[in-house]
């Protein structure tokens, strides 16, 4: 099914068309998702919001990008608010743990860990890259992501942000400083101690 | 190079963008250095990491899920014939009932202080027990406890 015959379809409430919209472009969307989100969970359950926007927004859309290039955009807008939103609960959390008492954990809690101390080294890195990354500035984060990790052209970067190639560059470049900086300083210090 | 350069190197020398004379430096230094050795090799685990998360593959039940939600939301918008007047009338009860609670809550705090006002009057009391029940005794009670006028 072409784009076209996707978006007649879906504007005519046509299930095949639904059916091959999520099959044409749920991998993109949850590894897009996932790879601002940083949980594959997460991803998935915002998926469905992604698509229903997609769905609902589809008579607006005005083609002058293609449907993959619009969907990215709102697969980024949506991903973006949820690490908002997460951020925002995660500061709520920690404001309440300071007013709450710390809990006594008894001797029936002292079973043996089920994560693997490599693993639990893995997911350390892995949480310290991402909070590293969400730690960039939004512009810096959309395109250091769609080019690290999506594989994405400065081209179609450009396209998605909606902004010009030197621009793409540019903020690949920072971010990648950034990044560099901030993980440096980071190993630099754990060497430390 | 010192250890300040090749910091400031080490994603330019992992994606290869540094000159041939550069990358000769930063391999020397990074053999004679354990410092930066260990914080390569920390730094190539996040990059093997980033690769890891490229290959991540959603689950099978993802697309069922999403089908399944997408299905969900359009039975329920074809169920309620006028979406958008649900929209108009909610904020419209909820007015209302604010509305009732007030004038509701005004009327009884205007009742409450009518009934207040109406102090009721103990010499009116005695002298309605005196003339109904026929009790002239009272009088000598009175002028003892300093009720009579």
């Amino acid at each position: 099914m072409t784009d076209q015959e996707l978006i007649e379809g879906i504007l005519h409430r046509d299930r095949n068309a639904f059916q091959c919209l999520v099959n044409q472009y749920q991998k993109q969307v949850i590894k897009a998702a996932y790879h601002f989100v940083g949980n594959l969970e997460d991803a998935e359950d915002l998926s469905q919001e992604i698509f229903l926007d997609v769905i609902r927004s589809l008579p607006s859309f005005n083609k002058s990008s293609s449907l993959s290039t619009w969907i990215y955009r709102i697969t980024v807008n949506k991903s973006l608010n949820m690490v908002k939103k997460k951020q925002r609960r995660g500061i709520m959390v920690r404001i309440e743990s300071l007013f709450r008492p710390p809990v006594e954990h008894g001797s029936t809690h002292t079973t043996e860990p089920s994560v693997l101390p490599a693993d639990l080294e893995h997911q350390e890195k892995q949480s310290l890259l991402h909070a590293a990354i969400n730690r960039l500035p939004e512009n810096q984060r959309i395109a250091f992501v769609l080019c690290k990790f999506e594989d994405h052209t400065y081209k179609q970067i450009a396209e998605i942000m909606k902004i010009g190639l030197p621009a793409v560059e540019s903020l690949i470049h920072r971010a990648k400083v950034n990044l560099q900086q901030h993980l440096v300083h980071h190993f630099s210090e754990y060497q430390k101690t | 190079m010192d250890c300040s350069q090749l910091k400031s190197n080490i994603f330019a020398y992992s994606e290869g963008a540094l000159s041939e004379e550069q990358c000769q430096s930063f391999e020397s230094h990074l053999s004679s250095c354990i410092v930066c050795k260990q914080l390569m090799t920390e730094l190539n685990h996040i990059e093997a990491i980033i690769e890891m998360e490229k290959s991540v593959e959603p689950s099978p039940f993802a697309a069922t899920r999403i089908l399944q939600r997408l299905e969900n939301e359009f039975e329920a918008t074809k169920k309620s014939y006028f979406p958008g007047l649900v929209r108009v009338l909610q904020p419209v009860a909820i007015a209302g009932a604010l509305l009732c609670g007030i004038l509701i809550g005004s009327y009884t705090a205007k009742k409450d202080n009518t009934q207040a006002n109406q102090v009721v009057n103990p010499y009116e009391n005695i002298e309605f027990l005196r003339t109904n029940l026929f009790i002239s005794d009272f009088a000598d009670e009175d002028t003892m406890l300093g009720l009579n006028k």
